[in-house]
């Protein structure tokens, strides 16, 4: 089949035959045009129940609309990762393991999780989340580094390389919403699958070199490594009460910023 | 020469174009036929993912259905305030301050927000909450009001003045020495009313959102944290309802009593399907507000 008897995913670059509805790759839907608001946020591809999507020699199958489950066909030699309490069920012949994490004390410590498990092939698995949210299905290309809120990863296709990102800075540390650390991951030669669950809608939009947007920290999903965070904190009083502290974290591009609009205010807890 | 076809949005009465996909006064679809409960209650249809809604020169955009996102884009001289909490993103033009509120050690005790924000045009802002729902788009014509409970709100436009009042809704429980006096819809509920120019008040109802027009004198009992909001005219006040069967235990206790908001009309009243646990020691009821009522079945 030529070039030309293919159609290009908006969402993921993605080439999928034209008969395709849905991508073959993210599971975006290819029949509908994508939704941008005025001010240039564009909504996460809504998976359509029962979209299958393909990595390696496995598929994933995305169940269900409010709370969606991501169901693994796992091929032969293929394995993915995760973190262990997004296991919704798997087959008895689906083997699991643990995957070995550098700095794993300073991962306890931050309230990350350093224990990973690894789920591998052949059989299936499947994984879900507590809130309702969407799934966003994000094929990366060799090359790609992206930053990930933590405990927001569902899952990953083991030819990803995971890691951690410190947080730069005691402001941002303390007021953005993150903690110490990012996840990070990297990919190398091999292409890869990584699927997040954001809670409520989830909106990303591309920045260009040195634009910015403030951003409440919490709603902050995922970003590419060139993507820049620092907090800024703005004071508002009224008369004799001290008032708050509004911090708001300063995101600025180039690169991809992806948010959930169902956010957990860290200074209203 | 005759008038273009006009179109009267059921929800908010606003009058406009027929070939709108979507009332630009409160973003109801056009497009979706009422959908009323047997017992009269109407579901309010979702804001479709991208409606706009207009007010002064400005407009918001209502994006995303799980949990949507009210999208400003304020014009020079229009502004909105919101809880600060309830703030997603905002660009560098939107200008954010502290709005000062009357009463604010009675907000502090009574755990109402004690700082109001508002933002200024131009610029862009926008705002979210944290529980799946809906956005409830209530447009005000001048000098009309609407009451709404405490924590239901999000954001407002300038037009629109902010004040509070006692809701009057209360009991008071009793063990022993330790008496404990309970707000079922909070010690304060926040009232908006349009001045001199229409305005538009945003809620978020957490689940689903319906909403029924009481006539005169009609009632109607609702879990008292269901309630999103009322027109002033309706008149509320707390129901005790001890079920039958449980006489081992003495009358007044916990464990034997529901306690309802009464509604009565006239006016509008909204409630939300997904409602918080009602705080109730579950001690023994010791005196409650004056007009409240009981039946022992």
């Amino acid at each position: 089949m030529s070039a030309l008897q293919r159609i290009a995913c908006s969402w993921c670059g993605s080439q999928s035959p034209t008969e395709a509805t849905t991508c073959i790759a993210c599971g975006a839907p290819l029949d509908v045009k994508n939704l941008v608001s005025d001010s240039g946020w564009r909504s996460a591809p809504r998976l359509r129940d029962m979209t299958e999507l393909r990595f390696g020699n496995s598929t994933c199958q995305v169940e269900g609309e409010i709370v969606p489950v991501a169901e693994i066909t796992l091929g032969e030699r293929d394995s993915i990762f995760f973190e262990h309490h997004v296991m919704l069920w798997k087959d008895l012949s689906v083997a699991l393991g643990v995957m070995s994490l550098q700095g794993g004390m300073k991962r306890a410590l931050a309230g990350m999780p350093f224990v990973v498990s690894i789920a591998s092939g052949q059989g299936r698995i499947a994984f879900s989340r507590d809130a309702a949210g969407e799934l966003v299905v994000m094929p990366l290309h060799p090359g790609m580094e992206l930053d990930v809120r933590e405990h927001a990863f569902l899952l990953c296709s083991h030819s990803i390389d995971f890691s951690y990102t410190r947080v730069q800075g005691l402001r941002n540390i303390l007021f953005g919403g993150q903690g110490m650390f990012m996840d990070r991951f990297v990919t190398r030669d091999a292409p890869g699958l990584l699927i997040l669950h954001g809670y409520g809608n989830v909106f990303e939009r591309k920045l260009k070199a040195g634009e910015s947007i403030l951003l409440e920290p919490g709603a902050f999903l995922y970003k590419d490594a060139s993507v820049t965070m620092n907090v800024e904190t703005q004071k508002l009083t009224t008369g004799l009460f001290g008032g708050v502290g509004m911090s708001l974290a300063r995101m600025t591009g180039p690169g991809r910023l992806g948010i959930q609009s169902m956010y957990h205010h860290h200074q209203t807890e | 020469m005759t008038d273009p076809v006009r179109y009267t949005c059921p929800w908010c009465k606003h009058s406009s174009d027929a070939g709108s996909i979507s009332c630009p006064a409160c973003g109801a679809p056009v497009d979706v036929r009422r959908s009323i409960t047997k017992s009269g209650w109407s579901e309010l249809p979702p804001i479709k993912d991208m409606a706009k809604i207009q007010f002064g020169q400005s407009f918001c955009q209502i994006e995303g259905t799980l949990v949507p996102v009210a999208d400003f884009k304020l014009s020079p001289g229009d502004g909105v305030y919101f809880a600060h909490h309830l703030l997603l993103w905002k660009d560098d033009q939107a200008q954010v301050s502290a709005m000062s509120l009357k009463g604010g050690w009675k907000r502090l005790f009574a755990g109402m927000p004690l700082v109001m924000t508002q933002a200024s045009g131009p610029g862009r802002i926008a705002f979210s909450k944290d529980k799946p729902g809906e956005m409830v788009a209530i447009p005000l014509e001048r000098g009309r009001a609407v009451d709404v409970r405490e924590h239901v709100f999000m954001v407002a436009t300038h037009s629109v003045a902010y004040d509070w009042f006692n809701s009057g809704i209360w009991f008071r429980t009793r063990e022993d020495k330790k008496v404990e006096t309970h707000y079922p819809v909070g010690m304060f509920m926040d009232r908006f009313t349009a001045g001199s120019a229409a305005g538009l008040v945003l809620l978020h109802g957490a689940g689903n959102v319906y909403i029924r027009d009481l006539q005169p004198g009609q009632s109607i009992l609702v879990k008292p944290t269901s309630l999103l909001f009322k027109d002033t005219g309706v008149r509320m006040n707390l129901h005790f309802e001890y079920p039958y069967g449980t006489y081992f235990v003495p009358w007044r206790s916990w464990g034997n009593r529901y306690v309802w908001l009464s509604l009565t009309g006239p006016g509008r009243v909204g409630v939300q399907s997904h409602f918080e646990p009602m705080e109730d020691s579950g001690y023994r009821l010791d005196s409650f507000e004056p007009n409240a009522t009981e039946t022992q079945w």
